[in-house]
């Protein structure tokens, strides 16, 4: 089994390290360093990792811990998909950027691979889960514009150990067929500090949906 | 009333209210009554006479683009969910 992490950050920390110790191979892809400021939240960094690559770095520190994984300091975008992820059985995005999350959901539609979007701020998150034939990521949010990021609202640390942990664990479900109450299906957490239930969405197709129409005509 | 979750990115504009009720026939009207006393949020919600692409509106378990949009009925017990798209976590 192999997955692409995208983002090595809050999110893709435990993802990654949660995916490798299940046996995933991984690659991991992130364009950043680690700066003081990311710290709190992304705690599979230290102090000693300033200023390194957060992509190898978090690969070397899951291969540490004796899993298998590659990193790439890059931005993850479609035109890369095939040569970074195409022999990826998922793909599981935990960027701060919402081009990249419409571009890793676009690409997954068109291969016909699984994925899961995971994002958190502030104090909650949400994950989606995506298969072939189901709704799908740009369905739902149609176009990324303006959308909440980190930057812009800040998170609380521990809000991205959740979230990731949670979108680990719909990725491994998915990627064994395990998940298919959750395909198609928006979890949302609006506090965690007020409640760790989630508001569950789940959404159909949208007709007119760019990335559903291209994988149907191809 | 009808009760209007308002989602944590949009919370700075309502004082800090996740709940807010409001009295409102129908999705339009709630986020009228919204507006009207916390100026300037239904501009983050709506562009115009749509829901901005990025945000979905649910009344009860329901998309409202599956309702009737804006013109969904609401009643005194609905609970009308805005979600937006958010990209943190790195």
């Amino acid at each position: 089994m192999k997955a692409t992490v995208v983002g090595a950050g809050g999110l893709g920390g435990p993802l990654a390290l949660a995916l490798a110790a299940a046996g995933v191979e991984l690659v991991i892809v992130d364009p950043d360093v680690v700066e003081v400021s990311n710290l709190h939240r992304q705690i599979h960094f230290t102090a000693a990792d300033l200023g390194e690559a957060k992509a190898t770095t978090l690969a070397a520190r899951v291969a540490r811990a004796g899993g298998r994984a590659k990193g790439y300091r890059l931005r993850w975008v479609a035109e890369d998909g095939d040569d970074l992820s195409g022999d990826s059985d998922l793909v599981v995005d935990g960027s701060d950027d919402p081009e990249t999350k419409f571009a890793v959901s676009d690409w997954a539609v068109a291969r016909g691979k699984p994925y899961v979007i995971a994002a958190a701020v502030q104090f909650g998150g949400n994950v989606l889960v995506g298969a072939p034939g189901t709704a799908c990521y740009r369905c739902l949010f149609e176009e990324p514009v303006a959308a909440a990021t980190c930057a812009a609202a800040g998170v609380l640390g521990p809000v991205v150990g959740a979230i990731g942990g949670l979108a680990a664990a719909l990725a491994l479900a998915v990627a064994h067929g395990g998940a298919h109450g959750n395909l198609g299906t928006l979890y949302v957490f609006d506090d965690l500090r007020a409640s760790p239930d989630p508001r569950v969405v789940r959404f159909s197709p949208r007709a007119g949906c760019s990335a559903c129409a291209q994988r149907k005509a191809s | 009333m009808a009760t209007i979750r308002v989602p944590g990115a949009l919370r700075l504009l309502t004082a800090n209210q996740a709940d807010v009720e409001v009295e409102a026939a129908t999705v339009r009207a709630a986020l009228a009554a919204l507006d009207q006393r916390y100026p300037g949020i239904a501009g983050k919600i709506l562009d115009g006479e749509a829901v901005k692409p990025f945000i979905r509106i649910y009344v009860g378990a329901d998309d409202i683009t599956a309702l009737q949009g804006l013109d969904t009925p609401v009643t005194a017990r609905d609970e009308i969910a805005i979600i937006p798209a958010i990209a943190g976590g790195r």
